[in-house]
């Protein structure tokens, strides 16, 4: 799984932010502050053109003070009348048959999805979730943006806004009476998708039983079976069962069987362990280079993507995690004593090896205080997978004395590092911040379920708002197009911002074109001249607005959960609750613009 | 009602078709005398409207500094053919569109002021409803509007639905409504709140004779509960039936204001209506004209309007149902014009 921003404390999060970024909160102030001059200015320039100075500025400062008291005089019976018209509005636009829509795709989902797949349950989970978000946010950008426009066009806002409604109220009516159908759709979709998903991954082994072999002791005594599962799913498991027929498989593909023996029947239960939430406790992480000075990064194997940085093999470079909150307690759930770690390592070859075959590692856990090391456990890395590991409580150091991993590796202040080296010369190990963790008890499959939905009703919710406020100014299409820049922007959020914080390769937006054209590379500076300087003094205004936009943009991508849910990960709580906010304060930021758009506009053109 | 009827009181005023200074508007200030025993509800000041393109350039001026005043309890007719800024007016008032110059005021508030609203009623041209709901939904949703609790929102849409005699089709959705029961509905949603002002655009568009004439008594009814009724047609004889002044608009200008019968009145001309005149009695009555130098225009038997006709017709139908109407066209009343 991939975890790009550390996930933040949410009051951390919400008032102070990370190192050198603001809070949550008075980032969300000095953005209303900033949207709220420009308005004013873009306001006063229109007005004072229009109607001069003095009835410019005297219509300027009614809408203002007018909108300020009209604000806190939000009538909830006349926001729930807005709202419960907004549902029916919704119902009769035949919202319904987005269901039929999804439950088609569902039906026939099995066409195309590979059932052979090592991970059926990431991909099973992805294309759900996927196809969940993609529709709800259509549904979502569809009503938001042609709901005014329409009630416009029938000129039915006539009867509406002729009554004592404030204009906030209409925007916040549709917006929540929008959000309420996208809630009654979702909580459909997820139930329909929780049951295709488990009757999809759901399979049945068999067991000859005259195919085990017997595993007997030195005197010929049974102590169990060995054995494997008739291929089903594309699959089958190995078997280690004892003498009454009765144990668990071996894990293929992310999950395992329980067997049963019935006297010299055996079956084979339901699987267990493909839909999983675990919970990791993230570490820091360190490097060590080659020669074994610390680093902030490991090397780059060339990849653009800069989130993992390579350890190299047979050297003495590694990649350290710092854990602190170590303590006993952390085993509490298991009924064996140690640690439980999970490790997911990307493996870059510069020499083929043998094709198939994992390359070794080794993991040292390392007292941070006093030095003490283990000694080192040695693992086989294959690419990508997640690899539950356990350490023991008890284990030998670099000299053979047996030491206890509480005790003798935990510092005084509780931290513990976990050094991670590759042994092969010529190979190299991949590792970002979240690919080495310690696992707490899982967290219930079907909450991590709800919460990626949650998190999927959070993007609809702010596609709507943002439809619904841009089409208090324009029309359908517009406002629709409008929206959809949004979402695009906002799915390429980190692009965009890149883009806008520039120096970039190639220049800005217009430097980039003009390169386009005349098949300029992108490192070679343009040629000095005007034009030159126009094109980047164009470029440095544009940068300038792009960064304002960017603040405005909602990330997408960030507020997306379905990579925890697919890669079985526990979506945090404190991320649900950053999202959460960041939903409310487009509702309340959208609202209260979509009012002002509102209200300066003539209902009756 | 507490207050005579202005249409007494004003007989002898001055003020025929042809009285003001033809091409000059007339003043607001000439009708001030008139209504300032009575408060002021609507008041426009010089209000201008002009529509304008994108780029700012203007379309049309469709309202010339307008001057006008609305009293308490008066109704208040906006006379024009179409184009003529009627509805325009209406709209500014409702500050549905922003002025381009002057004011409009209702309730001595701004027309953009929101809290205006709780005092008015509109009913626009074409009863611009949400057609998914039905009547009791309909008006349930603009009774919400209007914050009213629960008990009281479903007394006033019980009385409103018996008033505009939709009993039957109260669960029926609007798009099934005629034409006639849409303007009804839509009458009562303008009602909900009980307004002091009803704003009308339109009101008889599409009725029927009958849902006109029900139209009308339900605005005289109004009248005499002491609200302010402004509405605009094109129906001259809408207009004459129900208003006590009216506004003639042209061309987004004022070009006559003032009371209905006062400006229809033809001061050189007499009228006598009597019953039972026998033929000599006719004779003498036309030989005392003579007698005075008068000049007889007209003496003849009375016709009845088409409308009271056929409201006639539909009632005794509707009395004796499967007979053929009994039509009591020829009264004898003879009309005298000299």
């Amino acid at each position: 799984m991939v975890l790009e921003h550390e996930i933040l404390p949410y009051f951390q999060w919400l008032l102070y932010g990370a190192d050198e970024s603001l809070g949550a909160l008075p980032r969300f102030f000095l953005i209303v502050l900033a949207v709220a001059l420009l308005g004013l200015l873009l306001g006063a320039i229109v007005n004072v053109a229009r109607h001069g100075l003095l009835r410019g500025g005297d219509r300027i400062y009614g809408i203002v003070a007018t909108g300020f008291r009209e604000l806190f005089s939000i009538s909830p019976r006349r926001t729930w009348a807005l709202t419960s018209l907004a549902m029916k509005e919704a119902w009769r636009r035949r919202v319904v048959v987005s269901l039929v829509l999804y439950l088609v795709i569902l039906l026939f989902a099995s066409w195309f999805l590979r059932t052979d797949n090592q991970e059926p349950a990431k991909l099973l989970l992805s294309f759900v979730l996927m196809a969940t978000t993609y529709l709800v946010l259509g549904i979502a950008l569809l009503l938001g943006a042609f709901s005014l426009p329409g009630d416009f066009k029938s000129k039915t806002i006539y009867t509406v806004v002729t009554k004592p409604v404030r204009a906030g109220e209409i925007i916040l009516g549709r917006i929540l009476g929008f959000s309420l159908v996208g809630t009654v759709l979702l909580v459909v979709m997820g139930g329909c998708s929780y049951i295709f998903v488990i009757r999809s991954l759901d399979h049945r082994h068999t067991i000859d039983a005259s195919s085990l072999v017997r595993v007997t002791d030195r005197e010929g005594t049974l102590i169990g079976y060995d054995g494997r599962t008739s291929t089903d799913a594309y699959h089958h498991h190995l078997l280690e069962l004892d003498t009454e027929h009765n144990g668990d498989s071996a894990v293929t593909s992310g999950h395992y069987h329980r067997i049963e023996g019935h006297g010299e029947q055996v079956r084979v239960l339901e699987p267990t362990g493909y839909l999983r939430a675990r919970v990791p406790k993230w570490g820091k992480l360190r490097f060590k280079d080659r020669k074994g000075v610390d680093k902030a990064v490991g090397i780059s194997v060339g990849s653009e993507w800069t989130y993992r940085s390579f350890i190299d093999g047979g050297t003495l470079a590694a990649a350290i995690w710092t854990f602190s909150g170590i303590d006993e307690s952390i085993d509490d759930y298991l009924d064996k004593e140690g640690l439980p770690l999970g490790l997911i390592t990307r493996v870059f070859r510069t020499h083929k090896g043998v094709i198939g075959r994992p390359i070794s590692g080794a993991i040292q856990l390392r007292n941070p205080q006093t030095g003490l090391k283990s000694d080192a456990i040695t693992f086989l890395a294959k690419d990508a997978q997640v690899d539950d590991q356990f350490i023991d409580r008890e284990l030998p150091d670099s000299e053979g004395n047996t030491i206890d991993l509480y005790n003798d590796l935990v510092s005084d202040d509780g931290e513990l590092e976990i050094w991670i080296q590759c042994l092969e010369q010529g190979q190299y190990y991949g590792y970002a911040q979240a690919d080495c963790y310690i696992r707490l008890p899982d967290g219930s499959p079907l909450w991590n379920y709800v919460k990626a939905y949650i998190s999927i009703w959070v993007q609809m919710v702010i596609v709507t708002s943002i439809g619904v406020t841009a089409s208090a100014l324009v029309s359908g299409p517009v406002a629709m197009l409008f929206t959809v820049s949004f979402i695009v922007l906002g799915f390429f959020r980190e692009f965009f911002v890149w883009i806008a914080n520039g120096p970039s390769w190639g220049g800005g937006p217009v430097e980039s074109l003009v390169r386009l054209v005349t098949q300029k590379n992108v490192i070679s500076k343009l040629d000095p001249g005007p034009g030159t300087t126009l094109i980047q003094g164009i470029d440095d205004v544009l940068q300038f607005f792009m960064q304002g936009l960017a603040q405005l943009l909602p990330d997408f991508s960030a507020l997306s959960t379905i990579g925890f849910a697919a890669h079985g990960y526990d979506i945090p709580g404190d991320l649900i609750a950053q999202d959460l906010t960041i939903c409310l304060g487009y509702i309340v930021g959208l609202s209260v613009l979509g009012y002002f758009l509102l209200r300066t506009r003539e209902i009756a053109r | 009602m507490s207050e005579k009827d202005p249409k007494s009181e004003m007989v002898t005023q001055a003020g025929t078709l042809d009285s003001p200074a033809a091409g000059a508007p007339p003043a607001a200030g000439a009708q001030t005398q008139e209504t300032d025993s009575k408060p002021v509800v609507i008041q426009t000041r010089a209000l201008s409207k002009v529509y304008r393109d994108f780029w700012g350039r203007q379309k049309v001026r469709a309202l010339k500094a307008l001057d006008l005043e609305g009293c308490q309890g008066e109704v208040l007719g906006l006379l024009g053919p179409n184009g003529s800024g009627k509805t325009t007016t209406i709209k500014l008032l409702l500050g549905l569109l922003f002025p381009s110059e002057g004011e409009a005021l209702i309730f001595g508030k701004s027309a953009t002021d929101v809290s205006k609203n709780e005092r008015i009623g509109y009913l626009p041209e074409e009863s611009y409803l949400y057609r998914f709901l039905n009547a009791e939904e309909t008006l349930d949703f603009y009774g919400r509007l209007f914050d009213m609790p629960a008990e009281v929102r479903q007394q006033r849409v019980d009385e409103l639905i018996r008033l505009v005699g939709l009993d039957k089709a109260r669960r029926r959705q609007l798009q099934e409504y005629s034409k006639g029961m849409t303007r009804r509905i839509g009458l009562a949603q303008a009602l909900i709140n009980d307004p002091d002002l009803i704003l009308l655009d339109e009101p008889t568009s599409g009725l029927d004779p009958i849902g006109t004439r029900e139209m009308k008594d339900m605005i005289l009814r109004l009248k005499s509960e002491g609200k302010t009724v402004v509405m605009c047609s094109h129906l001259l004889a809408d207009v004459q039936d129900v208003c006590d002044r009216i506004a003639i608009l042209h061309q987004g200008e004022l070009k006559e204001l003032g009371r209905v019968d006062t400006l229809l009145t033809v001061a050189d001309v007499t009228q006598i209506r009597a019953r039972g005149l026998s033929p000599e009695c006719q004779h003498e009555i036309r030989d005392c004209i003579a007698r005075h130098q008068g000049e007889l225009l007209e003496m003849d038997n009375p016709t009845t309007t088409l409308e009271e006709l056929f409201l006639r017709i539909v009632r005794d139908s509707e009395a004796r149902p499967g007979q053929r109407a009994k039509v009591e066209g020829q009264e004898s009343i003879a009309r005298i014009q000299g």
